[in-house]
């Protein structure tokens, strides 16, 4: 949807200077153009503004199709960053081309946004944040899409942080989950007092954890819920890191020990390729926390395939898990040797464009996810020092 | 004849003398503010130009140049030949060095023969465009060679514009002030301030006292401050040896900040006339708290940039630029919390920014309401919902932007914030005039209402000589450079606000 409509401000040589006034230009030029907008069924609409953090290798046109889904949803103004950090010559460049929706709803105008492309190579990376503050619309909120492992000391992120509402990543891509989620979690308590932060891949455990939550919504349960004291995550390795339990898997370990308060013990045993921690409740029940690979599939990377909660007192166990085709996932209750029924809820995949436009949506603070974060970088601290 | 005629104001016949016609101001914004002026015919055809400097120039090379200088310097980047045409009709040049009187004799004839020609009726307009140093000798010439009045039995008028700065500090405007009033009355001077040309701050007036419903709402029970940001992100552009002895709040804050400010703070005026106007607007500074050491150090901050980033570009700090000492202490960045002590705004901040090298070029004023007295809404519903605010930019961008709460539609009750925005250029599909159009256009006129009145010059400076001074005195304990090209400057300015429960907008 995406047609530019000029190129602007192209560096030669040395990097130079991005000019704001004219990209601005350049753009009210093609709401102009556009045809009085009133004639041409279209209204500009600028809702928020989407930084998006991109690496060269990035597919464009994977981008194009996550602009046009959050633009369909959200008409922002989308400040794309093409960063080329190998790259040895220094080069700035941006142009502008509008964002519309696919059709107008109904005979009304279609709605627009719009979109500056800055492409930074070399040093220029470094300084591109100081070409994307200008552009940056007033009285909207700013969030930052850095799809990318974030790093605290890495100069553009915190640039790039500093200038944003709520930044939104996927841990899904972490390609060292244990040390990144750490890094994460010392990012979140930084910038705590303005930022706020979002991430896809805890966005997919919505559906787990609304079906772990429903356990404890029947009260026959309630006591057997407190007596748990096995925890078993079977979840497909990430490529990246077929070694390190997933970053999802830490998620919601990290969800349960922070809500039900478990604290490290410092206990951790390692079998084959299971991981197995011990962690310890209130009142001095310990945990078992087993981590385990299941098999590969294809296109579930880093993903939890089942979840099982079992109590060893009173021989109850609750069950979360995904079917084979990875759209449906199920629950089962067992106490004693009565199977309770079970539910089976969908689990579409949704597509990145998808995810994100549900994040943009959302303007307060994720406390359960960000005490997640601090939970897991805590039992990781207290076992890696063990 | 005009009345019942849909017809702007029209101005009288004249010639508009530029002295410094050959400088970098006259080429970039006065020969093309006075070429649009002509375009748009919003002044009559017996109107003629005098372009007056101590080069060798014949008048057609004088009328190259600005040809050239138009192409270059206006909006529409090109010139239209017949407009031309009969603009450079009424285009001279006249060498002229300010302190040799023998030259104004020559001045005074071809402007007599310009009346003779042209109808210009013996109505003059000059335009001093020269180094500050020349203001008080080129009035003093034109005093003395007779043409600082109209002539003997003549109806005629004569107005001179004087460029900024306006002084130094508080006794040079003062004595500058007196001198220029030897030979001229106050009505025949125009002080720029080409803040106050622009499209917005003259809407401020009718904003606030046109609109029923803002004004009872401006003032201390409504508002809980004021933001006013100021910024450029250019630096000292090769100026560094005038900027080492001015500094920010010479060069911009005690001027130009402070005619906004003055427009923000006004008491209603009881007619829009030049004169009630510039009443309320030295009544509202004359309320400013004064500046105390102690208030100084606790409330204000300065500023100056170290090497950072600017659109994407690497910039050196001040320190390196050229013309600048390497140990300067001069600020290019500066904060103010203004007080004014009268019934309309007794405790309410006036938090006041300007500086260079900043992330983005914008001047706005920012009004904060009060908090809704109970939140209704819970906090999980308000997400980030901020007290209504009121922005009035200024630059670029002309507009008003209300923020308001809104509730976001869907099942649930969220509540955002939206905004109603209104840009000028974008609602009324049209070039928003320069501000030296509007400036000359109204001198032209007659009408100073946006130009500075004597009082108004000293009273600004009256008010942060106290910071010039402890500035000065204090200069080795300035942190210097403290904060970064490209950012919104020192951290300071930020802790400030925050340790009263505020917050620097993102402009
Ligand atoms: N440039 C801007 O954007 C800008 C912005 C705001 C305010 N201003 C103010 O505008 C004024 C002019 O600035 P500018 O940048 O145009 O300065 P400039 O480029 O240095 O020009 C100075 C002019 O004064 C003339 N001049 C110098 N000595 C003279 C003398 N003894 N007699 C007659 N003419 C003399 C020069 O011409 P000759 O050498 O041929 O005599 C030249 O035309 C200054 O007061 C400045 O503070 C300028």
């Amino acid at each position: 949807m995406s047609s530019e409509i000029q190129q602007g401000t192209a560096a030669k040589n040395a990097p130079q200077a991005i000019d704001v006034g004219r990209l601005e230009k350049e753009l009210a030029a093609s709401w102009q153009s556009a045809g009085g907008a009133e004639e041409s069924g279209v209204t500009r609409v600028c809702v928020l503004n989407l930084i998006i953090y991109a690496t060269r290798e990035e597919d464009r046109a994977q981008r194009d199709e996550l602009l046009d889904v959050v633009t369909a949803h959200t008409p922002a103004r989308a400040l794309v960053l093409v960063a080329d950090r190998e790259a040895t010559e220094a080069k700035l460049e941006a142009y502008v081309s509008p964002l519309c929706q696919e059709e107008s709803r109904g005979g009304a105008k279609r709605v627009c946004g719009e979109q500056v492309t800055i492409e930074a190579s070399g040093a220029s990376v470094e300084t591109a944040a100081s070409a994307l503050e200008p552009l940056v619309v007033p009285d909207v909120p700013v969030f930052l899409w850095w799809k990318d492992i974030p790093h605290g000391e890495d100069k553009l992120f915190n640039r790039l942080v500093e200038l944003s509402d709520r930044v939104v990543i996927d841990s899904l891509v972490f390609d060292q989950p244990h040390e990144d989620m750490q890094q994460l979690a010392r990012i979140i308590g930084t910038h705590r007092q303005y930022l706020l932060a979002s991430d896809l891949n805890w966005g997919r455990l919505t559906s787990w954890r609304n079906l772990v939550a429903s356990f404890w919504d029947v009260a026959d349960y309630r006591p057997h819920l407190d007596a748990l004291d096995d925890v078993l995550i079977e979840y497909d390795p990430p490529d990246a890191a077929p070694d390190e339990i997933a970053a999802q898997a830490l998620l919601l370990i990290g969800w349960m020990a922070a809500e039900l308060k478990w604290q490290p013990t410092g206990e951790l045993v390692r079998e084959g390729k299971s991981a197995r921690w011990v962690l310890q409740a209130g009142e001095g029940r310990k945990i078992n926390v087993e981590f385990r690979p299941a098999e590969d599939r294809h296109g579930c990377d880093g993903l939890i395939a089942t979840l099982t909660l079992k109590t060893a007192a009173t021989d109850a166990e609750f069950y979360v898990g995904v079917n084979e085709e990875w759209t449906k996932l199920e629950t089962s209750a067992k106490i004693g040797d009565a199977r309770s029924v079970g539910r089976v809820v969908s689990y579409e995949a949704k597509s990145e464009g998808e995810r994100l436009s549900r994040e943009l949506s959302m303007l307060s603070r994720d406390e359960v996810y960000e005490r997640a974060v601090a939970s897991i970088a805590r039992l990781l601290e207290v076992l890696q020092k063990s | 004849m005009r009345a019942g005629v849909r017809l702007e104001r029209t101005a009288e016949p004249c010639v508009v003398v530029i002295f410094g016609a050959t400088g970098d101001l006259t080429k970039r914004k006065l020969v093309p503010a006075l070429y649009r002026l002509v375009q748009e015919r919003l002044v009559p055809a017996e109107f003629a130009i005098v372009g007056a400097a101590r080069t060798e120039l014949s008048s057609e090379e004088f009328r190259a140049n600005m040809k050239e200088a138009i192409v270059q310097f206006s909006e529409a980047k090109s010139v239209d030949e017949e407009v031309w045409e009969s603009f450079a009709q009424g285009l001279h040049y006249q060498k002229v060095d300010i302190g040799t009187s023998e030259d104004y004799v020559k001045l005074a004839e071809l402007l007599e023969r310009i009346d003779g020609e042209r109808g210009t009726q013996g109505n003059r307009v000059f335009y001093l465009s020269t180094a500050p140093s020349l203001y008080a000798e080129a009035v003093k010439q034109l005093g003395q060679s007779g043409l600082a009045k109209p002539k003997e039995g003549q109806k005629g008028w004569v107005r001179v514009i004087i460029e900024k700065p306006f002084g130094t500090d508080l006794a040079s405007a003062q004595a500058l002030n007196r001198d220029i009033h030897q030979h001229l009355d106050e009505s025949q001077i125009y002080r720029i301030d080409h803040y106050l040309g622009k499209e917005t701050v003259q809407n401020l007036l009718v904003f606030r006292f046109a609109n029923g419903i803002y004004e009872p709402l401006w003032n201390r029970q409504y508002i809980d401050h004021v933001q006013i940001t100021n910024a450029e992100t250019v630096g000292v552009e090769g100026r560094g040896g005038y900027y080492e002895k001015a500094g920010v709040v010479r060069d911009m804050l005690q001027n130009h900040v402070f005619q906004v400010l003055s427009l923000v703070a006004m008491e209603p005026p009881a007619s829009l006339n030049s004169e009630s106007v510039r009443d309320e607007k030295i009544k509202a500074m004359t309320s400013v708290r004064p500046f105390t050491p102690e208030r100084i150090r606790a409330e204000c901050v300065r500023g100056q940039y170290g090497a950072g980033s600017i659109n994407g570009k690497q910039v050196p700090g001040y320190r390196e630029e050229e013309g600048v000492a390497p140990d300067s202490a001069t600020e290019t960045f500066a904060m103010l919390t203004m007080y004014f002590d009268n019934w309309r705004w007794s405790g309410v901040p006036f938090y006041i920014r300007s500086g260079k090298r900043l992330a983005k070029r914008v001047t706005e004023i920012a009004i904060q309401f009060k908090d809704a007295p109970h939140k209704l809404f819970g906090s999980e519903m308000m997400e980030q919902m901020t007290p209504n605010q009121l922005i009035i930019r200024v630059q670029p961008d002309e507009g008003i932007t209300m923020r308001v709460a809104a509730k976001v539609p869907g099942q649930v009750t969220r509540i955002r914030d939206v905004n109603m925005d209104f840009r000028y250029g974008a609602s009324f599909g049209m070039q928003l005039a320069e501000a030296y159009e509007r400036l000359l256009l109204d001198c032209i006129l007659g009408d100073p209402t946006l130009y500075a009145r004597t009082d108004m010059t000293e009273r600004g400076w009256e008010i942060v000589m106290p910071i010039l001074e402890e500035w000065a005195a204090t200069k080795s304990e300035a942190p210097f450079p403290n904060y970064e090209a490209g950012t919104w400057g020192p951290q300071a300015t930020h802790d400030l606000l925050e340790q009263a429960g505020r917050r620097w907008r993102r402009p």
